[in-house]
């Protein structure tokens, strides 16, 4: 055979498969764009014809990492969004009735003012007569009749209907087909909208901060499709300006806010992609940056210039080491205060966490309303601990026991080691730990036949500003929260509860939930780890940035001062 | 040969038929529940179950699976149910799908183009030191896991730099070298891509240097290679004209095999270096249990190394004379 004959081959293969590789691309490439430009559901976005080669760097444009560390939100409808990284950019493009101010109080918002009936269970709303949507259609009651029963129908599949809604009279009807129509919203006038709730809430006011209750545009939903929050015409201090998947949101200001402060800058740029987002604050490429645990010393250090940009924002959450007390040897209350006393908490915080954190011993964060500081902190006493276990019934015959928590990979979270660690060495007891990720722990945790792990860790997070939120929906032995948590029961505390919940004045209910608090925390169902908080660093020239530890609109607050 | 063709054809509907029954299956009796992930902790049964019956995700595994068949051949996708809730499936392939293709493509390019003349060197010098030098950087780059790697680039390339210069005696501010993407990926051909291109290429530089440098060991030592230079050929002419290119055909299996790769995504390199790939999609999707993402993505990956092996058995007939008895 001859030598060039093979070698012509060659050439022809390479060429050939370099054109197959040449030619999908490029098909891949066409079929994408031609899909892309299909005008069908008109909610197709234009790519920016401005790139430029950084975020742009304006006078007024605010630039931030994305919310929650970046990622695309998983809905900007905010009858269906059920995460937080959604809703911090639901809440600046909507807004509802009412809204939480910076220091996390009910205030009002759409609604003016409004009135509670002498039984408590009818709310009459006079909406403010200015609101517009972003198109300019004024806002009246009729959208917000529209909203909530658009938010009730069962076809719209909301994750947070009945938690957020479900007070209302008819929404949990509507939601089981059992009604068309939710009798509980009525519109008396176009500015007057009257809602009956099913029994006196005190924290009913505060769910409807959440964005469930959010008033949104028929002719935007309608017209939409169901991709219409590509194009969301919203009531909120900002529109939604562009939004390129996994590379950013641009939130532009609404010049007709209705509220004061109006919203001061231009645009607010959101890379949600990733990328080095520390490295772009210190190029002065972003305004405000949140500070990882790689980062927290040089940040914290008093000498660094980092350090005089540094803001630390206490969270409404509880981190928890929970025991299942249906399972042995938990049911045991001397194991779960013997674990309890065999870990040294404050140690974990110094060492793992280097004091980010703040320690907890309570369930309700600092904060939170009806949270009362503790006189000592909870105890740690090898010695008790190691004595308490011998007095348990399951002195000598200690099943094995695991530990499920979150994570993959090699080594589970430093946390969990430590106390593994310590239980080892307090108690001599080894626990097994099992990693496994967030969807499969749901998934257990949540189990119709039950919670099937012994113990595990897991946070709260408040969703709204009540002691109700932690203590009773993680408590109470009739919350289906309970049953995935710890499946706690004592009589004696459901009592307490649901006393506190039909208690008017605020100070007697605060204090029936911090006694039922101490009866929880002396049965050891959960031991409280830490409430996390956030640090932040913000250029100076950053005015009135704040980071509250609910989710609430904040960017119109927010002004740059070259 | 069309016979051939046509009967690996014939194969393509079965497989894919068999690849997603099983991730399907695997999506709906692994354990994990979309509908529960996208409740967190606010999973309650009652709510879950509601979800779950206006999702249709209540029917029996058939129903389903039929369903979702018959949809796909209609060209409709699904929707994303939890990450990317309501927008359809194909859409979010379709915009992301080309950036990943076109990285992957110049990753597979730049690793052509470093590493067949290295393997080509480090074969030619066997055992010299030019020889281990190759290869120890070959396997220290392979062996470096990525995430280590990136805090290190980013360090260097992604910030500026106050440096000493002693000529002219001052403090000079270096960088940054090269731009971050920030929110806008300009594609493959801007500096913004050097990066994520050169990181995925380093795996393709490992495998084509150290096949490129066997291959010339060996064919170096054949006989036709002896009888070449016996007959007194140059020895540039003895290397360029028959030892590489005989050495170049396994290569261009192994790019050919690459290329079914194309269609799946990083999701590190993509997710540290902002480029909004498909690898970020499927890895949020996965997480999430997003079915009908996860299922897209699956078939396509399946589909793509489906026909890149095709096109790799039909290239091996083709090059190599002696292999060609199937036609």
């Amino acid at each position: 055979m001859s030598q060039n004959g093979q070698s012509n081959r060659l050439l022809v293969g390479i060429v050939v498969i370099l054109l197959v590789a040449l030619c999908g691309a490029v098909c891949v490439g066409g079929a994408a764009m031609l899909f892309l430009m299909q005008p069908s559901d008109g909610s197709v976005r234009p790519a920016s014809a401005t790139a430029v080669a950084v975020a742009p760097s304006g006078k007024n444009i605010l630039r931030l990492p994305g919310a929650m560390g970046g990622g695309d939100p998983d809905t900007l409808d905010p009858a269906r969004v059920s995460d937080a990284r959604s809703s911090e950019y639901v809440v600046e493009i909507f807004s509802g009735l009412v809204t939480l101010s910076p220091d996390l109080k009910v205030v009002p918002d759409i609604a003016e003012r409004w009135e509670v009936s002498q039984d408590r269970k009818t709310y009459t709303f006079y909406l403010r007569q200015n609101v517009k949507f972003h198109d300019g259609r004024p806002v009246t009651a009729q959208d917000f009749k529209y909203s909530i029963e658009r938010a009730a129908n069962p076809a719209l599949a909301s994750p947070t209907a009945e938690d957020y809604l479900g007070d209302i009279v008819g929404v949990k009807e509507k939601l089981a087909r059992r009604a068309a129509e939710v009798s509980g919203v009525q519109v008396v006038d176009d500015y007057t909208l009257k809602i009956t709730i099913d029994a006196p809430k005190s924290y009913f006011l505060a769910k409807l901060t959440y964005p469930t209750a959010f008033v949104v545009d028929k002719n935007n939903v309608e017209r939409g499709g169901r991709t219409w929050t590509d194009k969301p015409n919203g009531t909120g201090p900002f529109k939604l300006k562009e939004y390129v998947r996994a590379q950013r949101i641009v939130l532009a200001r609404n010049e007709n806010f209705y509220l004061d402060p109006k919203p001061s800058v231009d645009e607010v740029y959101f890379i949600i992609g990733g990328g080095s987002f520390m490295t772009m604050y210190e190029n002065g490429d972003l305004e405000s940056v949140f500070v990882s645990l790689s980062d927290i010393e040089r940040a914290s250090d008093p000498s660094s210039p980092l350090n005089k940009e540094l803001s630390i924002s206490p969270q409404l959450n509880t981190h928890f080491i929970i025991f299942n007390t249906r399972k042995p040897p938990f049911d045991d209350v001397k194991v779960r205060q013997a674990f309890a006393l065999a870990i040294n908490r404050q140690q974990i915080m110094d060492v793992v966490y280097r004091k980010m954190p703040l320690l907890a011993d309570t369930i309700l964060p600092p904060g939170m309303p009806g949270y009362v500081e503790p006189s000592s902190s909870l105890e740690y006493n090898p010695a008790r601990a190691k004595q308490l276990l011998a007095e348990s019934k399951y002195a000598d015959k200690l099943p094995d026991i695991t530990w499920t928590t979150t994570g993959a990979g090699g080594s589970a979270a430093q946390d969990v080691q430590a106390v593994t660690a310590m239980l080892k060495e307090n108690l001599g007891v080894t626990v097994s730990i099992q990693q496994t990720d967030f969807g499969t722990l749901i998934n257990q945790t949540h189990a119709p036949s039950g919670n099937p792990y012994q113990m595990y860790d897991m946070g709260w997070i408040a969703d709204y500003a009540d002691p109700q939120d932690f203590l009773e929906i993680l408590f109470h032995s009739n919350s289906a929260q309970n049953r995935s948590w710890s499946a706690y029961s004592n009589p004696a505390v459901d009592q307490l509860l649901d006393q506190a919940g039909a208690e008017t004045d605020t100070t007697r209910r605060f204090a029936l939930y911090h006694q039922a608090e101490q009866m929880i925390l002396a049965d050891y169902p959960v031991i409280p780890l830490m409430h996390s908080r956030d640090y932040w660093l913000t250029k100076p020239y950053v005015k009135g940035m704040i980071y509250p530890a609910l989710i609430i609109p904040r960017l119109r607050y927010v002004s740059l001062e070259r | 040969m069309g016979t051939f063709i046509l009967r690996r054809l014939l194969w393509l509907p079965v497989l894919l038929f068999f690849v997603s029954v099983i991730t399907f299956a695997l999506g709906l009796y692994g354990p994990g529940d979309p509908v529960q992930v996208m409740l967190g902790l606010h999973a309650n049964p009652e709510t879950v179950a509601r979800i779950r019956q206006e999702y249709g995700l209540d029917e029996p595994f058939y129903v389903q699976y039929v369903n979702y068949v018959k949809n796909v051949l209609q060209g409709n996708f699904g929707y994303s149910l939890v990450r990317y809730r309501d927008q359809p499936v194909g859409r979010l392939i379709a915009e992301h799908l080309p950036v990943t293709v076109q990285l992957n493509l110049c990753a597979i390019v730049v690793g052509i183009l470093i590493g067949v003349p290295l393997g080509l060197i480090a074969g030619l010098y066997r055992d010299r030191w030019i020889d281990l030098a190759v290869r120890a950087v070959v396997i220290a780059s392979i062996s470096l896991p990525i995430i280590l790697l990136n805090p290190v680039l980013s360090f260097i390339f992604f910030r500026e730099h106050i440096v000493f210069v002693p000529l002219l005696d001052r403090l000079v501010s270096i960088g940054p070298l090269l731009p971050q993407v920030a929110g806008r990926w300009e594609g493959v051909l801007s500096p913004k891509a050097i990066l994520p291109v050169l990181i995925e290429a380093t795996g393709v530089i490992a495998i084509l240097t150290r096949q490129m440098r066997a291959g010339m060991i060996e064919v170096l030592s054949e006989d036709y290679i002896r009888t070449a230079r016996a007959k007194g050929l140059r020895e540039r002419v003895v290397i360029v004209r028959h030892a590489m290119r005989n050495a170049l055909i396994p290569i261009v299996t192994l790019v050919g095999l690459m290329l079914g790769g194309l269609v799946a995504g990083s999701f590190l390199v993509e997710s540290w270096f902002d480029v909004p790939g498909v690898g970020r999609i499927a890895y949020e999707a996965l997480f999430a249990r997003d079915y009908y993402v996860i299922m897209a993505l699956t078939l396509l990956i399946a589909l793509a190394y489906v026909l890149a092996n095709l096109l790799v058995d039909l290239m091996y007939g083709f090059l190599d004379p002696r292999i060609r008895t199937m036609g």
